[in-house]
């Protein structure tokens, strides 16, 4: 609760609610510049993986450019270093980096070793690796150095927390079905848990999360703003028995524990694919988007609640996209990474979902077009993926939603089943010749020294005007897929904003005012340093 | 709130009416059926769709409407817009049978009648109007029978996590046990298909023609997509045509089979026949009539719950080579779809 005591500005969710019916003005649409053929990418996810389909972005050159690594589930992954100019079109050269392994179906980058240089873990349908980072964007294999004993079950999801006063990482691994199995119906395997050995170096063996009911996302967030991380998952209802999604309190020191409807959980059951998180409303909770087929599912925080309960908002702000939108098809969607993000810097955050059909799913669309939704000022959401140039009708999956030429505007990377990966380059309000920014922009990276150099579990926040932006540092979520590397605020017409951190130890940093459109390193001994970004185009 | 207060003072106007208390104008008169579709551009539905107008039309009913396009919450809220509007009673065709349970509370609340329309809404306040889906399984096995009076019989079950599954296999169980006690009958495998999926009724298919030699005389399969795949692992080992197999739905498919004579009979459920009770049903109910006061109706307590409904089951009918007339009657098949590949001589129908 410490937090919300230092937060200047809150509105509670019914007072948020009751400013629906005012938004009746224009959202800016961004447009998007599909420059798949000329990117230099060339990368497909094939064979009998339903799901998965993971794309990793992060910096691994020290140019401040994210560069990607894409799953390719019966092909091996592929790496690529980002040589786009800064404001230029997207290009990428293909590199071996030592990730280049088969059945990859997601990848996450994190800094398990707290050496300051980025780590990778690979979720695989047999053995799982950690990939320590070498520089120069060079890695690998660490499982017998850290002594992480993963099994050969098919993993689809992952989240990472420190746990205080811990030096490594706490990684959550989410498992799927008995891949060799003729029925997998009802053949969950276990989640586990890797927490820190007690030897100080690498992990302990694993805990199993029972009941595992096939999860396909998971993330760790402090819900409650108790200073201590949960650990969400998203199940998928197809192969479970019984299941519902899940909420396990960790707490240092104490095994996991499930949180029970005697404590205010309601049993949820739906095909989870995919989880967002964004403190929606601005009262400092996180809301959760849960990607599924059919309805979508937007949570929120009941007020007063004293437990974990959850009611949805995701009719009510427009954001159930159940159906496809373009393409005449009439059956629901399917859909799966889902991130908020801010696309067109208008100061009112976005949501994109990755779309696609199963495999040849016929009571679910077969021509199913991912969604931008912009944020209006009343807190609904407007669909924009057909104007802004998105409405892929590939299987989408994993998705990376980042900033690949350093000119402040958010672009898509998508990774489809059984096609090519795709990439849009946003312009803004121009076009691909001449870009054109939309709004006033912010990308802060903290850093800390010792171990969780990336301050995973902070709160960065950004004052805007009467309202302030928020944003949980997290390790997790979405579909297979995991970015490390600044954090994008979009600041509207405001040219300089105030930036402050809540750092995962609990301690806040003094508030401090920055000129808009630049990239920021926000450190804990010097505060805000330039950040300096890839090369810029002529 | 007003919404509801306005529809249940709608609702003793018409008890006042029932009471001939006073005398109405014609506009107070008029029933006003909502009808809640889950995703109403799915090709099946207009069918019903004209059914129920129909027979709304007929009993003098108005009818409004709203598509949830296959999202439970857009249901929740069509339910509540239905009231709104001052319907007297509804038709649920529920999205997800376990999330709608807000919407009946609604109409619980404002005192009006809902039908649980095809799929089953497990709360007594709701009518339950389906097919039989037990006589579905009895008129398999007795078409099957007629034709395979003895031998090995094998039985491809739906979903094991769907009740219905378990309907279908017990009405043919029921027929099929004296032929078994007596031993003209031996059962040969009973196969479970998960999600009722064809892929899965070929691959166990394949397994037990193997574990069996081949030696099989009947396959009683519990719906016409399985059969489907019954049939392709049966024409694998060239015995298409020699075994019996069942099904249901009356897919275009399937009912070509019937004509080819590579599967024995189709269970099929007219959508007219469906919709047509529903808006007969929905009328006695807006008019005040209990549930329990609806002609023919029978108590349903084979949910997943095992709760007690009102409920009317309507039955359906067997679609063999010699009855194909119907279905080409009803407009449900062209002849062109239904005769591919068919020689007329053999299939009257397809002359």
């Amino acid at each position: 609760m410490m937090a919300l005591m230092h937060s200047s500005w809150k509105v509670t969710l019914s007072g948020f609610c009751l400013l629906l019916g005012w938004g009746l003005a224009q959202v800016a649409v961004p447009r998007f510049v599909e420059e798949t053929e000329t990117s230099g990418i060339n990368s497909r996810y094939d064979g009998d993986y339903v799901v998965g389909g993971g794309v990793a972005a992060f910096d691994c050159n020290d140019d401040g450019l994210p560069d990607l690594l894409l799953s390719g589930g019966d092909n091996k992954a592929k790496f690529y270093r980002n040589v786009s100019r800064v404001g230029g079109a997207l290009e990428f050269r293909e590199q071996t980096s030592g990730l280049e392994l088969p059945q990859v179906s997601g990848a996450y980058p994190i800094d398990l070793d707290g050496d300051g240089i980025t780590d990778l873990v690979l979720l695989r349908a047999g053995e799982d690796l950690l990939m320590r980072g070498l520089g120069g964007c060079r890695f690998q294999p660490a499982n017998k150095a850290w002594g992480f004993q993963s099994n050969k079950n098919w993993s689809t999801a992952l989240s990472a927390t420190w746990e205080r006063g811990q030096s490594w990482p706490t990684l959550a691994i989410g498992t799927y079905v008995q891949r060799d199995s003729a029925f997998p119906w009802g053949s969950c395997t276990d989640n586990l848990l890797y927490r820190p050995s007690s030897s100080g170096q690498g992990f302990a063996p694993p805990i199993p999360l029972r009941p595992s009911y096939c999860s396909l996302s998971m993330l760790f967030s402090d819900w409650n703003r108790s200073g201590i991380p949960s650990l969400r998952i998203s199940n998928d209802r197809e192969y479970y028995r019984g299941g519902q999604e899940q909420l396990w309190q960790i707490t240092p020191g104490q095994p996991p524990r499930l949180y029970s409807e005697s404590e205010g959980w309601k049993r949820l059951q739906i095909w989870g694919m995919g989880i967002a998180s964004y403190d929606l409303s601005g009262n400092g909770y996180p809301v959760y988007f849960l990607s599924s087929m059919g309805d979508n599912k937007l949570q929120a925080l009941q007020d007063g609640s004293q437990g974990p309960t959850y009611r949805d908002l995701a009719f009510k702000l427009g954001a159930t996209a159940h159906r496809p939108y373009t393409g005449g098809d009439v059956h629901i969607s399917t859909a799966w990474h889902a991130q908020f993000e801010d696309f067109n810097n208008d100061g009112w955050i976005d949501l994109f979902i990755a779309k696609g059909n199963v495999g040849f799913m016929k009571d679910a669309a077969t021509k199913d077009p991912n969604n931008l939704l912009l944020g209006k000022p009343d807190g609904s959401f407007q669909e924009a993926g057909d104007k802004a140039g998105l409405a892929s009708f590939l299987r989408g999956r994993g998705a990376a939603l980042v900033d690949l030429n350093g000119d402040g505007l958010l672009d898509v990377v998508v990774v489809n089943r059984m096609d090519k990966a795709q990439l849009w380059r946003n312009v803004g309000a121009g076009s691909a010749e001449s870009p054109k920014a939309m709004g006033h922009w912010l990308a802060v990276r903290p850093q800390q020294p010792g171990p969780n150099r990336d301050a995973i579990g902070g709160w960065l926040e950004v004052q805007l005007g009467d309202r302030v932006l928020r944003r949980e540092l997290t390790i997790g979520g979405g579909h297979a897929s995991g970015s490390l590397g600044f954090t994008h605020f979009g600041l509207g017409d405001m040219a300089s904003a105030k930036v402050r951190i809540l750092w995962p130890d609990g301690v806040w940093s003094d508030w401090q005012t920055t000129p808009a459109d630049q990239y920021l390193w926000l450190t804990r001994s010097q505060g805000i340093l330039p950040a300096k970004i890839g090369t810029p185009s002529k | 709130m007003k919404p509801i207060v306005k529809a249940a003072a709608l609702v003793a106007t018409v008890t006042l009416i029932g009471l001939g208390l006073f005398q109405p104008t014609q506009a107070q008169k008029k029933i006003i059926v909502g009808v809640s579709w889950d995703n109403f551009q799915e090709e099946r539905w207009k069918t019903d769709e004209a059914a129920i107008k129909a027979a709304l039309a007929a009993g003098g009913a108005e009818y409004i409407s709203t598509d949830a396009q296959g999202s439970t919450e857009k249901q929740l809220n069509d339910v509540n817009t239905l009231i709104s509007k001052g319907a007297n009673a509804l038709i649920i065709l529920a999205h997800d049978k376990d999330a709608i349970g807000p919407a009946i509370e609604a109409a619980k609340a404002a005192k009006i009648p809902v039908i649980g329309y095809d799929r089953l809404i497990e709360d007594p306040y709701a009518y339950y109007l389906t097919f039989d889906n037990v006589e579905v399984g009895r008129i398999m096995a007795r078409d099957v029978l007629k034709v395979k009076p003895s031998g090995v019989y094998v039985f491809i079950k739906g979903d094991p996590g769907d009740p219905n599954a378990e309907f279908v296999y017990g009405g043919q169980r029921e027929v099929l046990e004296p032929s078994i006690k007596s031993g003209k009958i031996t059962v040969g495998a009973v196969q479970s298909t998960e999600g009722w999926k064809p892929e899965n009724a070929q691959r166990n298919m394949e397994q037990i023609l193997t574990k069996l030699n081949n030696k099989v005389d009947a396959v009683m399969s519990s719906n016409d997509g399985m059969a489907g795949g019954v049939v392709a692992a049966l024409t694998a080992v060239k015995l298409d045509g020699k075994v019996a197999v069942s099904g249901q739905d009356g897919d275009k498919a399937a009912l070509n089979r019937v004509a080819l004579g590579t599967q024995t009979v189709s269970v099929w459920k007219d959508a007219r026949a469906l919709g047509k009770a529903a808006g007969e049903i929905a009328i006695e109910l807006a008019k005040g009539t209990p549930l329990s006061g609806i002609k023919g109706t029978q108590i349903f307590k084979d949910g997943p719950k095992k709760v007690p409904m009102h409920a009317t089951l309507l039955k359906p009918i067997g679609i063999t080579r010699s009855n194909l007339n119907i279905v080409l009657d009803a407009g449900w098949i062209s002849k062109d779809v239904l005769c591919k590949g068919v020689d007329p001589a053999k299939v009257p129908v397809c002359k």
